[in-house]
């Protein structure tokens, strides 16, 4: 999912003294910019989107705000928890293995609900009717660090005591949610995992690529993929502020605009427990693994 | 062969805009083999260019994708690599792995990653970089390696749909035909338009000729003189000479008939008041003893049979020499009769020299052939062949008509015709006439009037004799109507 982290010039080093982070933090220089992290979701082209946000947030934060992408979700990781972002739009998977050390700062509202669900799709052509029956095809994951786009599969794989190698013919990854839905719908794959909440979205959006593509797995309610920040400066107001922004932004016409783009419906607290599922999933792979 | 099948037969007006077209066609297929020629070199060349310019695009593209052995972002960049070159309209590309495998293709589908690569396709590209192109199909084959730090990792087979640029060649092909076919078509409707104005005055001058041949001999009116072109006009005016020669030696050749008819005349008199006299003795004498012996039945009898053939005699040689001299017969026709009266004419002529005359007229009908002309040739020649015989000698006369033909063969006992003499009658039309105190005058007619009746005539020689055979057509239409 999309991670969004604010930068500052200096890295705050994870589990550095409290006082020496404080000490590097945004809010302490005004003028210094923040770095708020994405990785590539449906939106990964929308540069007025970014533009949107952008403008959002520096007038909320009173601040220059810099949005860093990257191509893939580990980038964003790393650069967030070795200090380089200072708050990012992560997904629930690397949230989950890094729980300890990133504070949950809000967890957006999809159809009213924190919460999303992970799929499995096919070829239009593929006669494929349930999960089991993409076995030994040349299936598409997302990412590496998805939860939706590949821990969820695996996690199925592992209930099976198989892994991607044996249970499909070929897998390869194309670091991005709309991206599978390209591989799946051209014939590239035959079946892909995918975050449900993009594959839904963007049946509205680009009717024509999606409905080359058929649903054969829904998985169970996921805790929705958050926006984090560092644990050790959680309290630091411009973080607060951040957290408030995003909470605030049904209330703000330009935040009604983004939220009608990402065709969500605001963002919520949320608490480290909607991701238990999640950190089971996780769990069960690295233990395979 | 029919005269038209006959190519040197054909008319100058067809001809020559048929030349017009034919060298126009072959102009314009040489035209069209160097444009097109030049057309699938530009394009060839064109289509190289592009081709490389997008596979200099693609390879980029795909090159650290390949090193990777990135699947997914080897396939998006063939897919992105779609619709981005315009020039080229690439049908599929795909990416070969040094051990024959797919990569990734633009369609997945016909060419599933990590699947060999067909045989049979991977036979249509150049092992080496390179195009193929086959116009057949409208289809060309790229083929470009990839390859890093001096290795190679793979190489790009795409292939091209060149139909666009075949339907441009259709279209130039079109074109040229239309235009060049246009022009072919333009040029030959005035070739044949020009040559046909060209030639108006040959089509006078035809007709003028045909005139002569009717024989009527006309010079050409000055008004086309002063239309025509001046080589027209040249021979416009020789033209007009020899038919003044001509119409003069017509006359002259009619006058000195006329008078070598009148001249025969005066020998046959003559001769004719000779056989007028001879029976007029025995008749005398027949009147005498009647006058004496009326009473006597017998000698009455005899006498009047004696009286009756004495004037039959006298009337056959009469009637005869009136029918010659004084025309009467219908020009059209030659009735048997015409020919069988001729040797009442010559019995003088017989007669003097003691000659037998052997008569044999196998014509029964009437021809369709100018009658008393012939009479006038077959009496020439019987006086001719009389006067060469020795004496007691005989004469022979054997005329027919057979195949649409007259033939009258006339043959003496005499020494022969020298050369010169013969040649007035074989030749007349090309000779000028004997002077009137000269012989030969009555043969250099008779040859000129055989040669009005389109007719030969021919000379043979014999130990025996001389022999002299005239054949003259007969007309077709004439003989019907004569029928």
């Amino acid at each position: 999912m999309t991670p969004v982290a604010v930068r500052s010039r200096r890295s705050v080093l994870l589990g550095a003294a409290a006082a020496s982070a404080l000490s590097r933090l945004p809010a302490a220089r005004a003028a210094e910019a923040f770095s708020f992290g994405l990785t590539p979701l449906f939106l990964d082209n929308d540069i007025e989107l970014l533009s949107m946000v952008e403008r959002y947030l520096t007038r909320r934060l009173e601040r220059p705000v810099a949005l860093v992408k990257r191509r893939t979700y580990h980038e964003i990781s790393a650069m967030l928890l070795s200090g380089q972002l200072d708050a990012a739009w992560i997904c629930d998977d690397p949230y989950v293995q890094y729980q300890d050390k990133l504070a949950l700062l809000a967890v957006p509202l999809y159809r009213n609900k924190p919460l999303y669900q992970s799929y499995v799709i096919v070829n239009e052509s593929s006669n494929a009717q349930s999960f089991d029956d993409i076995r030994g095809t040349v299936h598409a994951f997302s990412d590496p660090d998805s939860t939706s786009g590949y821990l969820v599969t695996r996690w199925m794989l592992a209930l099976r005591q198989t892994t991607p190698a044996h249970f499909f013919r070929d897998s390869f990854f194309t670091y991005g949610h709309r991206n599978v839905i390209r591989a799946v719908g051209a014939g590239l794959a035959q079946s892909g995992s995918i975050d449900g909440y993009v594959w839904e979205v963007m049946i509205d959006r680009e009717p024509e690529l999606v409905r080359r593509t058929r649903i054969v797995f829904k998985s169970e309610w996921l805790g929705f993929p958050p926006i984090v920040a560092p644990m050790v400066i959680r309290d630091v107001p411009v973080v607060k502020a951040l957290a408030a922004a995003l909470l605030d932004m049904p209330t703000d016409a330009l935040g009604r605009e983004i939220l009608s783009v990402l065709a969500l419906d605001g963002f919520t607290t949320g608490t480290p427990d909607m991701y238990e599922s999640t950190k089971k999933k996780w769990l069960i792979v690295k233990a395979q693994v | 062969m029919p005269r038209l099948l006959r190519l040197p037969a054909w008319p100058l007006t067809l001809k020559v805009p048929l030349l017009v077209a034919a060298l126009m066609i072959a102009v314009a297929v040489m035209i069209s083999q160097i444009v097109l020629s030049r057309l699938v070199k530009d394009q060839e060349t064109n289509l190289t260019l592009l081709a490389n310019a997008y596979l200099d695009g693609l390879s980029a593209a795909v090159l650290p994708a390949v090193i990777r052995g990135d699947v997914w972002e080897t396939f998006d960049a063939l897919d992105r690599a779609r619709g981005q070159y315009s020039g080229v309209k690439a049908r599929y590309a795909l990416v070969e792995l040094p051990n024959g495998s797919v990569l990734a293709a633009s369609d997945p589908a016909n060419f599933p990653i990590h699947s060999a690569v067909p045989t049979e396709l991977r036979s249509k590209f150049l092992k080496e970089d390179g195009l193929v192109i086959n116009d057949e199909v409208g289809r060309a084959w790229l083929t470009r390696g990839l390859r890093t730090e001096g290795f190679s990792v793979g190489r790009i087979l795409t292939e091209i749909d060149i139909a666009s640029l075949l339907r441009v060649r259709s279209q130039v092909v079109l074109t040229l035909i239309l235009a060049n076919g246009g022009l072919a078509l333009a040029f030959s409707l005035i070739g044949y338009f020009a040559v046909k104005h060209m030639l108006q005055p040959l089509g006078v001058l035809a007709g003028y000729v045909e005139r002569v041949r009717e024989g009527r001999v006309e010079p050409i009116p000055e008004r086309y003189r002063k239309k025509v072109a001046s080589e027209f006009g040249q021979l416009f005016d020789r033209f007009n000479a020899m038919a003044r020669a001509l119409s003069d030696r017509e006359t002259l050749a009619s006058h000195l008939a006329e008078q070598e008819k009148y001249a025969m005349l005066g020998r046959l008199a003559s001769g004719m008041a000779h056989e007028v006299n001879n029976p007029l003795g025995g008749m005398m004498n027949a009147i005498d003893t009647l006058q004496s012996h009326s009473e006597d039945p017998e000698v009455l009898s005899k006498s009047l049979d004696f009286l009756k053939r004495g004037l039959a005699g006298i009337r056959n040689v009469v009637r005869a020499a009136l029918v010659t001299y004084k025309g009467g017969s219908d020009t059209s026709l030659l009735t048997p009769t015409d020919l069988d009266d001729l040797p009442f004419l010559v019995q003088h002529e017989t007669g003097v020299r003691r000659l037998r005359l052997n008569w044999r007229n196998h014509v029964t009908e009437p021809l369709a052939i100018d009658g008393p002309t012939v009479r006038q040739i077959t009496l020439n020649l019987l006086l001719n062949a009389c006067a060469a015989s020795p004496f007691g000698g005989e004469v022979a006369v054997d005329a027919s008509s057979t195949d649409g033909a007259l033939r009258i063969a006339v043959s003496d006992e005499g020494p022969g015709l020298p050369d010169n003499v013969a040649a007035l009658l074989s030749s007349a039309g090309q000779i000028a006439a004997p002077s009137r105190d000269s012989k030969g005058l009555g043969l250099w007619t008779t040859g000129n009037l055989i040669q009005r009746l389109n007719g030969v005539a021919a000379i043979e020689r014999s130990d025996a004799g001389t022999r002299i055979v005239v054949t003259l057509p007969i007309s077709s239409e004439g003989a019907r109507h004569a029928a």
